[in-house]
C-alpha cells in the first residue's frame, strides 16, 4: 500500500498528465455523440447567447450589404409572383393534403460561423421553439448551405457543406445524373462530387443541384458549378465543384421545413423492411 | 492572491479575444493566429505542475466549447502544459530563473520569448492540427498548415507583448 502511495505521489504528475489526455481523447473519439449530449446543448445555449450579442455589431456593420442582397431578391421574388401569378388564373389547385404547403421556410440569422476547420459547424439563431428540428435542410439566397444537425430552444447547430462528415445527394441540371456531395476539406470555395459515371458528358460551369433523393431539400436548390474533372480512378469521375454559397461572408439563411419529410423517410422505410 | 486574480482575469481576456475576434480572421480561408495558449506560455515559473495540468485543461475544453469541437483544443494545451516545465528548463539561463520574475519579454529578453513560444506554439499546433485531421492522407498539407499557422501564432503573441499584456 505503502509504495503505491510512494508511486502515485512521485509519478502523480504523469498520471494526471495522461488522465487529462486521456479524457481528451475520448471526447475527440466519441466525436459526433459529443455534438448531442445535454451537456453540448446546455452550452450551445450560453455560447449561442454570447455569440448573439456580440453579433448584434457585425450586424450593424453589415447593413448596407445586406440591404443590397435583400432587395435583390426582393426583387426576383416580385418577378416569380408575376410570372406565376399567370399561371395560377388558369390553374384550380386541388388541397388534398391537410398542410397548405409543401415545403415551408424558417428565416434565420448566423451566430457563429466557422470556415477554416476540417469540422467546420454554423450556429443560428433560430430553435425548436421557432420549428427548427434535426435533419432539416438550411439554404441561402446563393445556394445550398448545409443540414441542421442538432437544435435546442433558441439555437440551431449546422452542419455546411464544408465539414468532412458531410454528404448529401445532388445532381447535374442538365442531365439529371445523381452523384454524392462531399467535402475534401482544403477550400471553403471548393466541394467534391463523386459517383457520376465515366459515360456521362460533362462541361465546366455545368449547374450542380439537390437531387430532392434526400426529402431534406426540394429539387432544384443550386449548389454550384463544375470547375474541374478528371478520369483517373476508373469507372467515375472526380470532380470538383465551385459553390455558390460563400461561406464567409454568410449572415441571412433560410431553414426548409418539408411537411412530408416523415411520410416519406417512413414508406421508404417500410418498403426496406 | 493577487497573482491568482491576474491569471483569472487573464484566462477569461485570452478566450474571449480568441473565440470573438481571432476566430473571425481568416487568411487565406483557413489560416487563424491561435492566441489563447499566451495563457500557458505567462504562468509563473514555481506554479504547480499540477495545477499548470489543471489550468492548460480548462483553457482548452473553454476553446473547445466556443468552437464547437470535440476535445480537439484540449488535448493539445494539455500536451502543452505538460511539456513547459521541460522546456523551461531546457531554455534556462545559465544560473536559473530569477525568484519574483515572469517568463517575458521583459525579464528574459525578445530572442528567449520568440524561442520559448515559437517551440510551444508548433508543439501545439502540431497535435491540434493532425487531432483535426485525424488521419496521416493529408500529412503534407496539414505539415504547411502546421507551419504557417504556427508563425501566424507567434507572431500575434509577440507582438501582444508590445502592446497590450507589457505588465
Amino acid at each position: 500500500m505503502r509504495t503505491l502511495l510512494r508511486f502515485i505521489q512521485k509519478y502523480f504528475n504523469l498520471l494526471l498528465f495522461l488522465i487529462l489526455e486521456a479524457i481528451a481523447i475520448f471526447l475527440i473519439v466519441r466525436g459526433s455523440y459529443y455534438q448531442q449530449s445535454r451537456f453540448v446543448q446546455m452550452n450551445r445555449q450560453i455560447t449561442g447567447f454570447i455569440y448573439d450579442r456580440v453579433d448584434g455589431t457585425r450586424e450593424y456593420l453589415s447593413l448596407k450589404k445586406v440591404n443590397r442582397q435583400l432587395a435583390l431578391e426582393n426583387m426576383q421574388l416580385r418577378n416569380r409572383v408575376e410570372q406565376l401569378s399567370g399561371s395560377l388564373d388558369t390553374a384550380r389547385v386541388l388541397r388534398v393534403h391537410k398542410e397548405p404547403y409543401w415545403y415551408y421556410y424558417v428565416p434565420a440569422k448566423i451566430v457563429h460561423n466557422s470556415v477554416y476547420k476540417q469540422y467546420n459547424y454554423i450556429t443560428i439563431d433560430k430553435g425548436k421553439k421557432d420549428g427548427v428540428f434535426r435533419d432539416m435542410g438550411v439554404i441561402s439566397d446563393q445556394g445550398l448551405v448545409g443540414i441542421v444537425l442538432e437544435s435546442s430552444g433558441n439555437f440551431s447547430t449546422v452542419i455546411p457543406v464544408i465539414n468532412r462528415d458531410f454528404r448529401l445527394s445532388v445532381k447535374i441540371k442538365s442531365n439529371n445524373y445523381a452523384g454524392i456531395l462531399f467535402w475534401e476539406g482544403d477550400s471553403p470555395l471548393y466541394a467534391g462530387l463523386s459517383e457520376i459515371p465515366f459515360h456521362v458528358e460533362l462541361t465546366v460551369g455545368d449547374t450542380i443541384v439537390t437531387s430532392g433523393y434526400s426529402a431534406i431539400f426540394p429539387d432544384g436548390i443550386e449548389v454550384g458549378q463544375i470547375a474541374s474533372f478528371s478520369l483517373e480512378s476508373g469507372n467515375f469521375y472526380d470532380i470538383r465543384v465551385k459553390l455558390f454559397t460563400e461561406y464567409q461572408s454568410l449572415f441571412h439563411i433560410n431553414v426548409i421545413r418539408n411537411y412530408r419529410q416523415d411520410e416519406q423517410i417512413n414508406l421508404e422505410q417500410n418498403a426496406r423492411r | 492572491m493577487r497573482m491568482l486574480t491576474r491569471n483569472i482575469i487573464r484566462f477569461i481576456v485570452v478566450v474571449l479575444v480568441q473565440v470573438l475576434v481571432l476566430d473571425n480572421i481568416m487568411l487565406h480561408g483557413y489560416l487563424v493566429p491561435y492566441f489563447y495558449l499566451l495563457f500557458l506560455l505567462l504562468m509563473p515559473f514555481e506554479t504547480p505542475r499540477w495545477i499548470q495540468l489543471l489550468a492548460g485543461f480548462l483553457l482548452g475544453l473553454s476553446v473547445d466549447l466556443f468552437e464547437n469541437t470535440p476535445g480537439m483544443h484540449t488535448a493539445a494545451t494539455v500536451l502543452v502544459a505538460y511539456l513547459r516545465p521541460y522546456l523551461l528548463n531546457l531554455l534556462a539561463p545559465r544560473d536559473g530563473y530569477e525568484p519574483e520574475t515572469y517568463p517575458r519579454i521583459h525579464y528574459y529578453g525578445f530572442s528567449w520569448f520568440l524561442k520559448y513560444t515559437l517551440a510551444l506554439v508548433v508543439i501545439h499546433h502540431f497535435a491540434l492540427f493532425y487531432l483535426e485531421v485525424f488521419q496521416l492522407r493529408d500529412f503534407f498539407s496539414t505539415l504547411l498548415r502546421v507551419f504557417l499557422s504556427s508563425i501566424l501564432s507567434t507572431a500575434t503573441i509577440v507582438l501582444s507583448q508590445f502592446f497590450v499584456f507589457r505588465e
